[in-house]
């Protein structure tokens, strides 16, 4: 899996954590740059790719992602090991700012992640990845299309609504217990 | 939703993915600001996106693209910020505080300042160093000019010197002038002579003469300068001769580019006269 990942052929990791990685940046320190690029492009990368469905696009919004880092890295509040969760939430808003074909909005890059997974272990990123991709195959099938729909396609519930023909309630339901399932299985 | 109840998990979820309006964006927002209940429940449901979104299929970007990123990085080369003590240790560093005190970095915040102005110590020293050099160069050029200049005056001052030489040997009264003329076969009493010199284009005149016959008293010999172009005569200046018959007359005040046609002599009462009186005494062209 990780082969097909292409996380296999990744460079070696440093055993830097993130933390470290940002003061570096901070400080203007290149190599340091290219080791989050190194460590966090793959995911950064297809997530734009799911939602643009397009290379070049997917490969603007990773360039646009990365630029931020390297000229604020001050606005990256992220908690230990989340700097990978960030990426990937940014890359997801980004890509879809583009599809919308609107301005990046702030808001959310400013926000906090709780995560009490360290992303900036390669071995624990592995394992956090194929553990959710197990629960989410495991989630019923109008929850993962609901889940699937609002988050790389950008609809509102009220769009999915429409073309489910679901009531608006039942949407945000299954949006959220999707959500609630993928929670608890890392609580356990 | 309202703003004094806590805000539904459902609609967490959609603010977190942007899915709200603007209006019901901005009713969450000023909610969380004020409820760390809430604040802590987005944590949680941005956590829950963020594992979500490593559930995609993972594609490596083009090794172009780690490329493209990594020039621009150099394009745009950050200023080295001071020293300072920071820890980036595992013990340290990022944490977050749901609680509302959270805490970036240990790392002391930059100030405004250098948040906003990033680059204007650089920019500041650069124009400094630009400036310095253009000092420099100024004080070098200058530096050359005053030596051009002092080499000038120099000249400048030995020409004053040897032209008031010869004006003090010229107006001295106490000097000898002596004419020499082709010997004559029979001594003959010596007549009256001048010597003009004219410059018309600076309006130049010394004049020299010897011989000149003492004057009667109030009475002042007046030197003449007829215009080429049929003006009338100007007033060159007046004099009286020495003991030894000499007179001159250096430098009159007279008009810039006057082609002379000649030079006259006249006696005129003291203190000048501004049309000649004849007869003409002297003349010469």
């Amino acid at each position: 899996m990780y082969r097909e990942m292409g996380l296999a052929n990744a460079p070696p990791q440093s055993s830097q954590d993130d933390a470290a990685l940002l003061a570096l940046v901070k400080r203007g320190n290149e190599h340091a740059m290219a080791s989050l690029f190194d460590r966090y492009s793959a995911v950064v990368y297809s997530v734009a790719l799911r939602v643009l469905r397009d290379p070049a696009s997917a490969e603007d919004v990773l360039q646009e992602v990365f630029m931020q880092i390297w000229r604020s890295p001050d606005g990256f509040i992220a908690t230990r090991g989340s700097l990978g969760g960030w990426l990937a939430v940014v890359s997801r808003n980004r890509s879809i700012d583009a599809l919308r074909r609107k301005k990046p909005t702030e808001q959310v890059d400013e926000m906090v992640l709780a995560a009490p997974y360290n992303l900036a272990n390669e071995s624990e990123r592995n394992s956090m990845m194929e553990k959710a991709r197990g629960v989410i195959d495991k989630l019923p099938v109008e929850q993962r299309k609901t889940l699937e729909m609002a988050f790389y396609d950008g609809l509102t519930h009220s769009e999915i609504a429409e073309m489910t023909g679901e009531p608006l309630g039942t949407v945000k339901t299954r949006i959220r217990s999707a959500l609630t399932t993928l929670r608890k299985a890392f609580q356990s | 939703m309202s703003s004094t109840r806590h805000i539904e998990q459902e609609d967490l979820a959609l603010f977190a993915m942007q899915l709200l309006s603007r209006d019901e964006s901005a009713t969450i927002t000023t909610h969380v600001e004020h409820c760390a209940e809430c604040r802590q429940q987005l944590a949680e449901v941005q956590g829950d996106l963020a594992v979500y979104a490593h559930t995609v299929d993972i594609h490596s970007p083009s090794a172009q693209a780690r490329e493209r990123l990594m020039k621009q990085v150099a394009r745009e080369k950050k200023e080295l910020p001071i020293e300072r003590a920071s820890t980036t240790g595992a013990g340290s560093g990022y944490r977050t505080g749901l609680d509302g005190d959270r805490t970036i970095e240990d790392e002391p915040q930059r100030s405004f300042g250098s948040r906003s102005f990033p680059w204007a110590g650089w920019a500041v020293a650069a124009g400094l160093a630009v400036a310095a050099g253009n000092l420099y160069h100024e004080r070098d050029a200058m530096h050359g000019t005053l030596m051009r200049q002092s080499g000038q005056m120099d000249q400048l001052t030995a020409d004053a010197a040897s032209a008031q030489q010869v004006m003090d040997a010229m107006t001295d009264r106490t000097a000898k002038h002596v004419m020499l003329v082709k010997a004559p076969a029979t001594p003959t009493p010596p007549v009256p002579q001048g010597r003009a010199t004219y410059v018309p284009e600076k309006g130049t005149l010394i004049f020299l003469a010897s011989n000149m016959e003492p004057l009667q008293p109030n009475k002042v010999y007046e030197l003449w300068l007829i215009p080429a172009d049929g003006r009338n005569p100007i007033p060159a200046g007046t004099f009286h001769p020495d003991d030894h018959g000499n007179a001159s007359v250096i430098l009159p005040p007279l008009p810039r580019r006057i082609e002379a046609k000649a030079f006259g002599v006249t006696i005129e009462d003291e203190g000048g006269s501004q049309t000649p009186t004849l007869p003409i005494i002297m003349a010469g062209s």
